[in-house]
């Protein structure tokens, strides 16, 4: 229907008014594949660092974490390319577009804050006593699933997806854990659980929302 | 059909209110995008703009972004209350 200038009834008005700021909402949403990568990604990190304890790869400790390290500085170097060269302009700019912009640069400062008290403490808890000490690593695993938690609450709450909301508090719990966490392993298997229910499972229910609400607007195009 | 002569005339046509009610939802929007989703001729839009513009209540902004010329609009708070107070109206005309 081509719009125009007409006059309109009220019942006309008020559909127009809520078709209109549904079509904008939609602007919005958020398919969870983001999160859903970011949460296989901590996912397989975890899960390999316990495999390599438990097997006892001839490997550094860290040296998975030092791949997800490397894959998330490249992904960070493409994302700031393919928006200054490939991304198509945005037309529109919402709300909770500029405050998930913003969530998501005190999300990575707070993560590179906690990388770094992991590695310092560690360092010089070593150089102090001369023997490994697994405390930062521990609190910093758990500071980290902390800081998951928060962002999935704002992140959930912003775009009133209850999945989100539900997890963060779940992550939250599991962070808790983590505190008395006593070996790597086990810090490694409750980071691994953080990944899964706070990102993995509400980005796979966020991505199946997404496609039924594009496959409805397929369809009302289409009518 | 029945007109309303106490709703804000400015708001009371179909291209109007869409622009409006798309515009009080996001931050700011081009012209391409609003063109898009009320599916209008660029020719009527940039008059209703205009309209809506002289009220005061959207903010016109002209410039050029990576050599195009882009047209970003943006609700006052002006529209805002102009906006909710039709809102109220056309509720309380439909509980009548």
């Amino acid at each position: 229907m081509i719009m125009e200038e007409k006059n309109i009834t009220e019942k006309e008005g008020l559909f127009l008014i809520s078709q209109m700021i549904q079509t904008a909402r939609q602007e919005q949403n958020d398919d969870g594949k983001g999160w859903i990568i970011w949460g296989w990604v901590l996912f397989l990190a975890s899960i390999s660092s316990v495999l390599l304890v438990w097997f006892k790869w001839d490997l550094q400790l860290f040296f998975f974490w030092n791949i997800f390290g490397g894959i998330a500085l490249a992904y960070f170097v493409y994302e700031l390319f393919a928006n200054e060269f490939f991304r198509k302009r945005r037309k529109v700019r919402t709300y909770a577009g500029d405050l998930f912009a913003r969530l998501n640069a005190g999300f990575f400062i707070s993560l590179i804050f906690i990388i770094v008290f992991i590695n310092v403490g560690a360092r010089a808890l070593y150089h102090r006593y001369n023997e490994f000490n697994l405390m930062p690593i521990t609190m910093g695993f758990a500071l980290l699933i902390n800081l998951y938690a928060f962002w999935i609450l704002i992140y959930g709450a912003a775009l009133n997806f209850k999945p989100s909301i539900i997890a963060a508090y779940a992550t939250w719990g599991i962070g808790f854990v983590a505190l008395f966490s006593k070996t790597f392993e086990h810090t490694m298997l409750l980071h691994a659980l953080a990944a899964l229910v706070g990102y993995i499972i509400p980005g796979h229910i966020a991505n199946k929302e997404f496609k039924k609400i594009r496959g409805k607007d397929k369809v009302v195009e289409s009518v | 059909m029945k007109v309303f002569k106490d709703l804000d005339p400015i708001l009371h046509s179909q291209l109007r209110l869409a622009v409006m009610s798309l515009l009080i939802s996001v931050k700011e929007a081009e012209f391409t995008f609003l063109r898009e989703k009320t599916n209008s001729t660029a020719g009527n839009l940039s008059v209703q703009i205009q309209k809506l513009r002289d009220a005061g209540y959207i903010d016109v902004i002209k410039q050029f972004k990576d050599n195009y010329p882009q047209t970003i609009c943006k609700i006052t708070k002006k529209g805002i209350e102009a906006f909710e107070l039709y809102v109220k109206a056309l509720q309380e005309y439909i509980n009548r």
